[in-house]
């Protein structure tokens, strides 16, 4: 039995990561492959600013950096930010799937255009400097954003009926801009997946289950990425980074700032 | 009538981050980089070596770590009384994440060398000592999209000294980045040389007076551009480097406290490491 693990990007309580592990319900997987899910030791509470993409990073590199070690035979990342990716492919042989790389290359099979539905506008300004920096905008449409604070930890439950529709007029604005697939632009929008897939003309890649997926796919085909690109360090230094990560843990709630 | 103020107080200061701690006569080297031109006496450089550090940028497990240590670095510039911020590293760690939390100018090399570059001519080439740098310009050329203008690179495959620099090694090392600068002209056609490394500040003037196109030296031309910004009362937009909802001081200051204590009980890394390193040894345990 293959062994996966998946990265929660925000330090949270048992109920919080069986919201994240509900995303398997979006996908159909063989028999041979077991999912494990594991929050980060510390984080950012939000995901708005660069100052909480480079906390992003440090947390879940750290909260990842084991997986091989542990017996682990893939990493998924649960955040459309893929942070951390590469540095992970730089420590892991085992792959490493992160799921906004994953899910535009494979919009890309299904369709010439695709779009990327996000929240608010915060996480419309990352979405498309990533789009940019993976060099994909001439295949991309438009980033749309339906302008709804994402909750991260309790995701959608109970607000369906005021975040729903809005997400699907946004999906209708990007297939009126040329878009023929559509990608949620967070897996914590995985619950409306279903019901808007329901109503649109055009596929909507959910992107966690993809990522979830496609690690089955390249464990079957025995495929990893390769080392070129994701150069190993000179030097580990992992008791620093797990150092940092535990002193952050023990700041108590209310008192990062000062 | 209101007191005239003394020249020293109308002095602009900024601040240097270096992304490894030093000390003495390496931090000395780093900040000899002011000196290589005049910028008046109207501006300090003020250097600050980061806590902790990894060991040389070659991947991107030491960006990580690099954007990381440069944020805590730079968090108080500010009310410290400093006027700009730069980045003594091409690979801009730190810059973005130093945008979003300060209102004054943060310079990151990397970007402003690329973009000067191409303010100078059409299209430009990289000379670096090493190639394991490499992967240090792809971030920043894949955040503009500015692959199309890049012909590429000659290296002397050297692995640097990251804290005595080019010291002792000129005679050796010269000549050699010269017949590579003469390579990236000829036969890359660049029309513009980047140096790949604050670190290489100390051949820029020697490649420049033998080469027949603009060398820029990515420390003194981000101290320029920070001096500009500041002259021209401009600064990064806000729109694209929000601010955090909230600022996480004390949490990245104990994470460096720590990380620099754990460093304390492992073996000490120095010197061109890279070279004898590969591949990864796991220094701390």
């Amino acid at each position: 039995m293959a062994k996966a693990l998946v990265l929660v990007p925000f330090a949270m309580d048992a109920q919080g990561v069986a919201n994240r592990r509900a995303q398997m319900k979006g996908v159909r997987l063989g028999p041979d492959i077991d999912f494990d899910f594991k929050p980060v030791t510390a984080g950012p509470e939000m995901y708005v600013s660069p100052h909480d993409f480079v906390l992003m990073d440090m947390a879940i590199f750290e909260a990842g950096l084991e997986a091989q070690n542990d017996g682990y035979d893939a990493v998924c990342i649960d955040s459309m930010s893929d942070s951390a990716l590469d540095a992970l492919r730089s420590v892991l042989t085992i792959p490493v799937i992160g799921p906004a790389k994953a899910s535009m290359l494979f919009a890309l099979m299904l369709g010439n255009k695709f779009a990327i539905l996000c929240q608010w506008e915060y996480a419309q300004i990352r979405t498309i400097k990533l789009v940019r920096s993976l060099g994909l905008e001439p295949f991309c449409a438009c980033v749309e954003n339906y302008d709804v604070r994402p909750d991260y930890v309790n995701l959608m439950t109970g607000k369906e009926d005021e975040t729903f529709p809005p997400m699907l007029a946004a999906c209708e604005r990007a297939i009126a801009r040329g878009a023929d697939v559509l990608i949620l632009g967070s897996t914590t929008m995985h619950q409306a997946h279903e019901w808007l897939s329901q109503r649109l003309p055009v596929p909507l890649v959910n992107p966690g289950p993809l990522s979830y997926k496609l690690v089955e796919t390249v464990l079957g085909l025995g495929l990893t990425h390769s080392p070129k690109p994701y150069p190993k360090p000179l030097v580990e230094h992992y008791d620093m980074i797990h150092a940092m990560m535990q002193a952050a843990a023990k700041v108590p709630k209310g008192r990062r700032t000062t | 009538m209101p007191a005239k103020a003394k020249p020293h107080d109308q002095r602009k200061k900024v601040l240097v981050l270096v992304p490894f701690p030093m000390s003495g006569e390496h931090l000395d080297m780093r900040i000899a980089q002011s000196r290589t031109l005049d910028f008046g006496p109207g501006i300090e450089f003020h250097y600050k070596p980061v806590k902790w550090a990894g060991t040389n940028f070659v991947g991107p497990y030491d960006y990580v770590i690099g954007d990381l240590t440069m944020l805590e670095a730079g968090l108080k510039a500010q009310d410290d009384g400093y006027d700009a911020v730069c980045i003594d590293t091409m690979s801009d760690s730190g810059v973005a994440a130093l945008r979003a939390v300060l209102d004054i100018p943060v310079v990151g090399p990397g970007r402003a060398t690329i973009l000067t570059a191409m303010l100078l001519g059409d299209k430009f080439g990289m000379l670096v000592m090493w190639d394991r740098w490499l992967g240090l310009y792809k971030k920043v050329m894949d955040e503009l999209g500015v692959w199309h203008k890049y012909v590429g690179y000659q290296s002397i495959d050297t692995p640097p000294d990251r804290f005595s620099l080019l010291g002792g090694e000129e005679k050796v090392v010269f000549p050699k980045l010269l017949k590579a600068g003469e390579r990236l002209v000829s036969e890359n056609k660049a029309d513009v040389i980047i140096l790949g490394s604050t670190s290489m500040h100390q051949a820029r003037d020697f490649l420049a007076e033998n080469l027949p196109v603009p060398v820029i030296s990515p420390g003194p031309l981000s101290y320029g551009v920070a001096q500009m910004l500041i002259t021209q009362k401009l600064a990064q937009s806000r729109k694209a480097y929000p601010r955090p909802v909230g600022r996480s001081d004390v949490y990245l200051h104990a994470m460096l406290d720590a990380a620099a204590a754990a460093a304390k009980t492992g073996p000490k890394v120095l010197g061109s490491e890279g070279a004898k390193a590969a591949p990864a040894a796991r220094k701390s345990r």
